[in-house]
């Protein structure tokens, strides 16, 4: 029995735009994106982060009852989740496609979560319990499924930049377990000033939102998942090595830091986007694996491959 | 390589708990919960971690924790670090570590855990000081990498000596149960021969007003399943379970504490809050999880119910009950812990795991005492006194904010 993974779609939504060409685009000029200043409490300044653009108009799913009063984090995760999906998303509903859904996230609904606290500091008995379901992590994905009518296995995964690698290993799993027919994987994160605040400690430069999904399937498709390496946890410190071990020396990479000059730091965005990155470089690299290396900020290190693949070959 | 995965041909494997620990209000350890669950034992007191000064109110079952942290690999630098939900998770882990006899610098041991807040004191702690004038970053940095779960996973690590994948399950108040399923996975699909899964949380202000500010916190005493319940009261604890396959634990010599014989999980797409009135995502994970474990209700011998004692959320899962066991309902014991131990969210599947598993051994059942008038809902008989029960198989439901539903079947 064949456990081959494929990605059947991509999503990005980031401070380049909304959608994949915007973000090809971006990465291709390698120049920064503008930044813009984030209020900080009592009128402080220092927050320059990177933004996602306003989409105008605004597509019909933002006007979901989910999504009316949802923070960014989940808005960015809907919008690039549909870009992944494309037309399966009709399938849904009526039971015809079995979807997993797992969003990665660091930060997750952190503005909701700030708001709030803000709030309770000054006089608990006020605090708005319209912003505290969105406090919890697994609001994002729980919209999207709302969404898309998909009532299957739907996790969140906490962790850095790395926990979008482990969305795909346990998309895999579910994939290879027949649990699902296909499994859509989300890394997203919304810009505040306290992740900006907390970002300027440890001098990561400018901070990022924004998602990127891929819808990974058992059905053939042009682009193959090759491989995820086994990850290293930074339990006595951070590797000095940029290699993982598993990952060929000679393959091509994208690596988080060569995406962070043009759009930031977006921690579980980042990791969704890097796979991006590599799946759009297999087009210009025809035959190779083409590797994600996803040295997170403070949880562990782990690659991710992918190919395309050659149907003029038997056995592709 | 996490994926493609070393083949792993051959039927499914059996899961057996090899290791338990726990640390929750009923106090520390295996012997002080099996006590005071089997007497149904109420362990609520006001807060006294934060000020809850202006809520509608100050209960909860907060724990002492012990003074001292269990000797482990961290060096006292590490152990001054680790916030309050770190050390619980930390005794849950050493007690459950040192009953499964395992020890350090193995094959890679993966490791699965449940949280829904992780380190949020220290969150809270950062933002205050963020928000303090003047601008202070004096322990900002510390703060921020100790508030977030994987450095709670990666300090379990150092503490046990062991390295392997992570995987943080943050799906609400399901996400211990969601921790305990997908270790139970990877172990019965060949991925892995053992896993050190587990659920913790503790109290936060953030959250308390939370909850408080939906008014889903009880203003009198958490009634799960009563018909006159008026909310759910919060709690803060761990659980650590060393899962093995049956063949690996048999060979090396583990006493069998249980089994995990089946996980059915679905998503309830109603509303981010509230359960859809018919349970039926509740339906969903209890029939796929005994499907998994290959009995239907009447193998059944207790649920260890959800039961956070809200209105909306007792109702949906009554009726999932109801539905499932059909015209078995009568005969079928339920009951809610979470009358003895309040709300744990993501620590409360892994934790009423262990419930099941303390149950099944003792051969007893967790009682709610004092539940006098049962809502009418209910077509199964609630616990309410200490009693003795021979049975083999019992399920318990975990279900959280965002529709995150989860069963999970336990073996004697």
């Amino acid at each position: 029995m064949s456990h081959s993974v494929f990605i059947s779609g991509i999503g990005v939504v980031s401070p380049a735009g909304w959608g994949v060409e915007p973000f090809r685009l971006a990465r291709t000029a390698g120049q920064p994106l503008p930044r813009h200043e984030l209020p900080g409490v009592s009128g402080r300044t220092g927050y320059s982060v990177h933004r996602v653009p306003p989409l105008s108009p605004r597509p019909p799913y933002l006007g979901h009852a989910r999504l009316r009063r949802s923070s960014l984090v989940s808005q960015f995760a809907v919008g690039a989740a549909l870009e992944a999906l494309g037309e399966d998303r009709s399938r849904i509903p009526q039971g015809e496609l079995r979807l997993g859904v797992i969003a990665a996230v660091m930060s997750g609904g952190v503005n909701y979560s700030r708001r709030f606290f803000q709030e309770v500091l000054v006089q608990p008995s006020t605090a708005s319990p319209l912003l505290f379901p969105e406090t919890v992590f697994n609001a994002p994905a729980s919209h999207l499924a709302a969404v898309l009518g998909c009532a299957g296995r739907n996790y969140t995964l906490v962790g850095d930049q790395s926990a979008f690698a482990d969305g795909l290993a346990l998309a895999a799993d579910w994939l290879s377990q027949h649990l699902v027919d296909r499994c859509l994987v989300v890394g997203a994160e919304e810009a505040d000033w306290m992740t900006a605040e907390a970002s300027n400690l440890f001098d990561l430069g400018p901070t990022s939102e924004g998602a990127g999904a891929l819808c990974l399937s058992r059905e053939p498709h042009p682009i193959e998942l090759t491989g995820i390496t086994s990850p290293i946890p930074y339990v006595t410190g951070t590797p000095t090595t940029s290699d993982l071990p598993e990952i060929p020396f000679d393959d091509p990479k994208v690596s988080l830091a060569s995406l962070r000059p043009v759009l930031g730091e977006g921690f579980a965005a980042a990791g969704a986007w890097s796979c991006v990155a590599a799946i759009q470089d297999v087009a210009t690299q025809p035959g190779r694996t083409v590797w994600a290396q996803l040295h997170g900020s403070n949880h562990q290190a782990i690659g991710v491959g992918f190919r395309s693949v050659d149907r003029s070959r038997p056995g592709e | 390589m996490l994926f493609p995965r070393p083949n792993s041909s051959g039927p499914p494997r059996r899961v057996l708990v090899t290791g338990v620990g726990i640390i929750t209000a009923l106090g520390r350890g295996w012997a002080d919960h099996a006590e005071g669950f089997r007497q149904g034992r109420r362990a609520f007191r006001p807060v006294r971690s934060f000020p809850v000064i202006g809520q509608r109110t100050s209960i909860a079952a907060e724990l002492d924790l012990p003074p001292h942290l269990p000797p482990t690999y961290l060096s006292p630098r590490d152990e001054a670090r680790l916030d309050r939900a770190a050390r619980m998770l930390l005794w849950a882990a050493h007690e459950a570590w040192t009953q499964a006899g395992w020890t350090s610098n193995e094959q890679p041991l993966p490791l699965v855990l449940g949280t829904t807040s992780g380190g949020m004191s220290l969150g809270e702690a950062f933002l205050r000081q963020a928000c303090s004038a003047p601008p202070n970053r004096r322990g900002q940095a510390t703060r921020v990498v100790h508030y977030q779960a994987q450095h709670q996973a990666l300090d379990l690590m150092k503490a046990f000596q062991f390295q392997g994948s992570t995987t943080i399950i943050a799906n609400a108040c399901a996400s211990g149960a969601n921790a305990v399923g997908h270790a139970f996975e990877l172990i019965r699909q060949g991925h892995a021969d053992r896993v050190l899964v587990g659920g913790y949380d503790a109290l936060s202000q953030l959250v308390f007003a939370g909850f408080d500010s939906l008014q889903a916190l009880s203003t009198t005493q958490c009634r799960p399943f009563a018909a006159d319940r008026d909310g759910l009261a919060l709690g803060e604890g761990a659980a650590v379970l060393c899962l093995e396959a049956e063949s690996f634990a048999r060979q090396r010599g583990a006493e069998r504490l249980g089994e995990i014989a089946g996980y059915g999980v679905a998503t309830d797409v109603h509303h981010l809050t509230q359960p859809q009135p018919d349970g039926l995502a509740a339906l969903a994970t209890m029939t796929a999880a005994c499907a998994q474990a290959g009995i239907s209700p009447e193998h059944v011998g207790y649920v260890n119910a959800h039961g956070t004692g809200t209105p909306l959320n007792d109702r949906a899962e009554a009726a999932a009950i109801n539905q499932w066991a059909g015209h078995l309902a009568p005969q079928l014991p339920v009951s809610s812990t979470k009358a003895s131990i309040g709300h744990l969210l993501g620590a409360a599947g892994a934790v009423e795991v262990v419930v099941c598993l303390q149950a099944l051994r003792g051969q007893w059942l967790p009682p709610e005492i004092g539940l006098d008038h049962p809502d009418p809902l209910c077509r199964f008989p609630l616990v309410t006194q200490p009693q003795d029960q021979a049975f083999v198989h019992a399920l318990t439901n975990s279900f959280g904010f965002g529709g995150a539903n989860a069963s999970l079947v336990v073996r004697r």
